[in-house]
């Protein structure tokens, strides 16, 4: 049924209007103002403090970006490595969160706390720590380094969210199916894995964004033979005016906006926050 | 008593399954339990190890080039590293600030979601599903992004400085501030919380609200004693997850804090890269694991809880 | 409080709420008496829920009043209203016991521990729940969280008590009984009642009186008895009881060509061996045992008619004499005539 309709006394005054705007302004200058001001900057020659104008406008700076090498390899890297990372992670983590939704409460309790546990120690301590191993197996600067480090940062999300996806599809369904003479994989294609795509769908954007985000495991592993966009990032605000940051920060954010059409719905719908608690 | 009942037989339904089912499960389960133990757990115990001084095998290499290493002198080790980094001045200014800002943070993020999610549960309309997208943004934005661009919106000739100099107001540069890596870590963490605590408030069912109402309560005490006792797990959830988040933050207190006193999380790096103290380094790495662990604790407390309160166990 | 059977208990005035843009209530007009138990009788979307809700105050209407006990409450909202609803899924606070449950109205009037203390036992004495005091609602059963609902609303005191499908999600047997009970505490406490079903069963045997609704408006309200015997329009009738649908006229106790309705009850269809005056002959097409009587498809010409019959049921297939003891004539879907 549709929700009913919240007519009542609620029906704020004026007064308490203004606020709610007025505060929802604030939010929005708050989160958005950094992004646009920086993104501004992609586009700007010179920006002489204290003038409310830039000096003049520009796109010198994107074409300085495409002209230079190490930045385009770093793009190609990014977008190269995490697709890999998030395919990987979806074989090796849904079958196990498959499992995991299956089982009874205790034995998915069990596996979950397990993984957030792995997910909780700090980032960069594990980073620290994985140096000996890295220079045992003889990772370190290698992609198959960074594509591992990456992969670590996603396997909270594609677990947790898929296990409670699958866990929430009811058996009846299953067993309805099963009845009308559908065979087991034909049950599972057509009933659990399309009533668990939406949370698997979230679980897919929320690695990416995991892996195309990572810097600092990317940055202690790969640097210096292997940049991708956000290690670049690291180097580029040391090295080159705001305004080549601000024209790759654009370039970076590209993906996730592309992304945020993708999920949306499913994401604000509920599924990233179902995937959040043990049920 | 029905639902007891029943609730047995599905339980021995399952017992009888279980074997068949549980070795299957448990190989299906296997691929990223090893992954996991293989490169998390694995190094965090040779860590763990090199931090109480045993310098031999795995550790070999980090204690030749590492300096100020300290071998163990006790079977089990020593504490010598622990000792170095609670009386270097440094450590102290670090965790105070780490502290600071995990629980400023996390306590300002939990209102501002709080806020945001009983408006839209209560009154609800276009301007609250709006304000909710909004803070959706910065889940979508990396944080690198994020941190530069908070970086150069609050600094010496960010946009905040730029404006307000037009009225003649010299406002404050907070970039390099202890500040900023608040703003930073608020920044990127709203949108989790918010969406784990609307979604808990939305799954509150109107009619528990509306006998509430219908019984004579007011709109604060529907608050207190219906939506928050009832949306306690995800909120809960929320704080612990944005809690060790920042714990362990690094990319925003790197761009945005000063040099000193500084997040650990960005101290861990130094003291690994810059100042070459490995072990101290790692030492730093287990007391924000083991800051982390008391806070996952409170979140396992909550689940258990809800999972009591709904029958599950 | 003594409840004079004349006073006015509820007044619904020309009430109209539109929602989603559709007029789902209609210039809907009602008179509850103090202490009458009246239901709100119809097929789901219908409005019922609509119009309890304005009663309680969650919706505010449109258009038209609503006086209760004398007073206007229409726009005070459901916290200050001295209504008490029990909703159709019961609406049991999970965290709380089911004495906090019921203790929580009596909180926020602000009373002495006591006193809150003394009144919750009351109700749950009422409602013969005591032993369950300290539970949670996920711990007792659904008819027993029922009972919690019904003692959370009945310790406010209200001035009128509104139930939305209080019995919808119980089993069979379980619904007989509670409803008994209800229309017992409702009795011994004379506390105007507002209740909303789509079973009317239900409605028959625990109302005062029924109002009958369709698409948003009262079709008819009156007691059962009268529903039953003089449905005013041919909506009614079909919606209580069983009804033979004829088109034709009605005459002397036989059916003539004509562009009426004719509606029969099947227990106003007397079938005998012998031909008495009035009846005519007709052909015995099927019996259906239906428990304590049987339903008997009789047949004459083009002329289909059940019949109820309790003692000497025909077989199939033999023959006797049809009378009809009572038509309703309907045309345009009123009651004009019944004979
Ligand atoms: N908030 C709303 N917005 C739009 N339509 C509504 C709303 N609430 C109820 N309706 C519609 O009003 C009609 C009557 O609903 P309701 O009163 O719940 O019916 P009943 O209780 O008799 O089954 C239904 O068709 C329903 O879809
Ligand atoms: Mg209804």
């Amino acid at each position: 049924m549709a929700k009913q309709e919240k007519s009542r006394a609620k029906s704020s005054s004026p007064i308490v209007k203004f606020f709610l705007v007025l505060f929802m302004l604030a939010m929005a200058f708050f989160i958005l103002g950094p992004l646009l001001w920086l993104a501004i900057h992609a586009f700007v020659t010179n920006w002489t403090y204290p003038n409310i104008y830039p000096d003049g406008w520009t796109w010198h700076w994107w074409t300085q970006v495409f002209a230079d090498s190490a930045l385009e390899h770093s793009i190609r890297n990014s977008l190269i490595i995490s697709p890999i990372v998030v395919l990987l992670s979806m074989i090796i983590c849904l079958p196990a969160a498959y499992a995991a939704g299956r089982m009874q409460y205790a034995g998915r309790k069990t596996f979950l706390i397990g993984m957030f546990a792995a997910n909780s120690f700090p980032k960069i301590g594990l980073f620290a720590s994985i140096a000996t191993l890295y220079y045992a197996l003889n990772l370190m600067g290698t992609i198959v380094g960074v594509i591992i480090i990456q992969l670590l940062g996603t396997i909270i999300y594609m677990t947790w969210i898929p296990a409670a996806a699958f866990a929430s599809v009811p058996r009846n369904l299953e067993e309805a199916a099963r009845d009308a003479g559908a065979s087991k994989f034909r049950v599972f294609r057509t009933i659990t894995l399309r009533l668990a795509m939406p949370g698997i769908l979230v679980a897919i954007v929320m690695s990416f964004l995991a892996s195309f985000d990572e810097a600092q495991g990317t940055y202690l592993v790969g640097a210096p033979s292997i940049y991708t966009m956000p290690t670049e990032m690291y180097a580029l605000v040391e090295n080159y005016p705001i305004q080549v940051a601000a024209v790759f920060s654009l370039l970076l954010a590209l993906p996730s906006v592309l992304l945020i059409g993708l999920a949306r719905k499913h994401i604000v719908g509920g599924q990233l926050a179902e995937g959040f608690q043990i049920k | 008593m029905t639902s007891t009942k029943s609730g047995v037989t599905v339980e021995s339904l399952g017992a009888k399954k279980a074997p068949r089912l549980s070795i299957i499960g448990f190989f299906m389960a296997l691929p990223p339990l090893l992954l996991v133990v293989f490169f998390v757990g694995l190094p965090v115990l040779i860590a763990f190890t090199f931090s109480l001084g045993f310098t031999t095998g795995p550790n070999r290499v980090l204690s030749i080039i590492g300096q100020e290493i300290h071998k163990k002198d006790h079977w089990w080790g020593t504490f010598a590293a622990y000792k170095d980094v609670y009386h270097d001045p440094r450590f102290a200014g670090d965790m105070r600030t780490t502290i600071a800002i995990t629980v400023i943070s996390t306590t300002l993020v939990l209102l501002m979601a709080l806020g945001i999610g009983i408006y839209q549960r209560m009154i609800g309309g276009r301007l609250a599903s709006v304000m909710t997208a909004l803070t959706l943004v910065p889940l979508f934005v990396p944080v690198v992004i994020a941190a530069w661009a908070i970086h150069t919106f609050y600094a010496g000739d960010g946009f905040m400085r730029t404006f307000f100099s037009q009225f003649g107001i010299n406002f404050p540069t907070i970039t390099s501030t202890v500040s900023a890596i608040a703003i930073g870590t608020i920044w990127t963490s709203l949108p989790f919380a918010i969406l784990m605590v609307t979604s808990g408030l939305q799954s509150i069912p109107d009619a528990l609200i509306e006998t509430a109402q219908d019984a004579g309560a007011g709109f604060f005490r529907i608050i207190r004693t219906v939506l928050i006792p009832l949306a306690i797990t995800p909120i809960v959830i929320a704080g612990t997850f944005t809690g060790i988040g920042i714990l362990g933050s690094f990319t925003i207190p790197l761009f945005l804090g000063p040099n000193q006193p500084t997040m650990l999380g960005v101290e861990i790096s130094n003291f690994f890269g810059a100042y070459n103290r490995p072990q101290q380094s790692i030492v730093m790495a287990f007391i924000v694991f083991a800051s982390a662990s008391g806070i996952a604790l409170i979140y396992i407390w909550a689940n258990v809880r809800s999972a009591k309160q709904s029958g599950r166990i | 409080m003594v409840n004079s059977p004349q006073e006015d208990g509820l007044v619904l005035n020309g009430l109209t709420k539109i929602l989603g843009g559709r007029v789902i209530i209609d210039n809907l007009h009602l008179v509850v008496k103090k202490g009458e138990m009246v239901s709100l009788l119809g097929p789901s979307g219908c409005g019922k829920t609509t119009t309890l809700r304005m009663i309680a105050g969650f919706l505010i209407p449109d258009k038209g009043n609503i006086v209760l006990d004398g007073k206007d409450v229409t726009t005070i909202g459901p916290e200050k209203r001295p209504s008490a609803m029990v909703f159709q899924n019961y609406a049991l606070w999970p965290h709380m016991t089911v004495f906090n449950n019921v203790a929580y109205p009596l909180k926020v009037r602000k009373l002495t521990k006591p006193d809150i203390e003394k009144r919750v036992h009351d109700a749950l004495a009422l409602v013969n729940l005591m032993h369950h005091k300290d539970s949670r609602p996920g711990q007792i059963s659904g008819g027993e969280q029922q009972r919690v609902a019904l003692a959370r609303a009945l310790v406010q005191e209200p001035d009128i008590l509104l139930l939305d499908e209080p019995l919808s999600n119980l089993d069979a047997k379980l619904r007989v009984k509670v409803r008994e009970d209800i229309r017992d505490l409702q009795r011994r406490l004379g506390i105007t009642t507002v209740i909303v079903t789509h079973d009317q069963d239900e409605a028959l045997s625990i109302s005062d009186r029924i109002a009958v609704m369709n698409n948003g408006k009262i079709e008819q309200f009156s007691t059962p008895q009268e529903l039953y015997d003089r449905p005013e329009t041919e909506y009614v009738a079909n919606f209580i009881g069983s009804l033979n649908h004829i088109q034709g006229g009605y005459e002397n106790g036989q059916i003539t060509p004509g562009t009426d309705v004719v509606g029969i009850r099947p227990e106003d269809v007397h079938f005998s061996k012998e031909e008495l005056p009035g009846s005519y002959p007709a052909t015995v097409e099927l019996v259906v045992p239906r428990g304590h009587f049987c339903e008997v498809y009789l047949k004459r010409a083009d002329i289909e008619l059940r019949a109820f019959i309790s003692s000497d049921v025909p077989r199939a297939g033999s023959t006797g004499f049809v009378k009809i003891n009572k038509a309703l004539i309907y045309k345009d879907g009123k009651l004009v005539k019944v004979a």
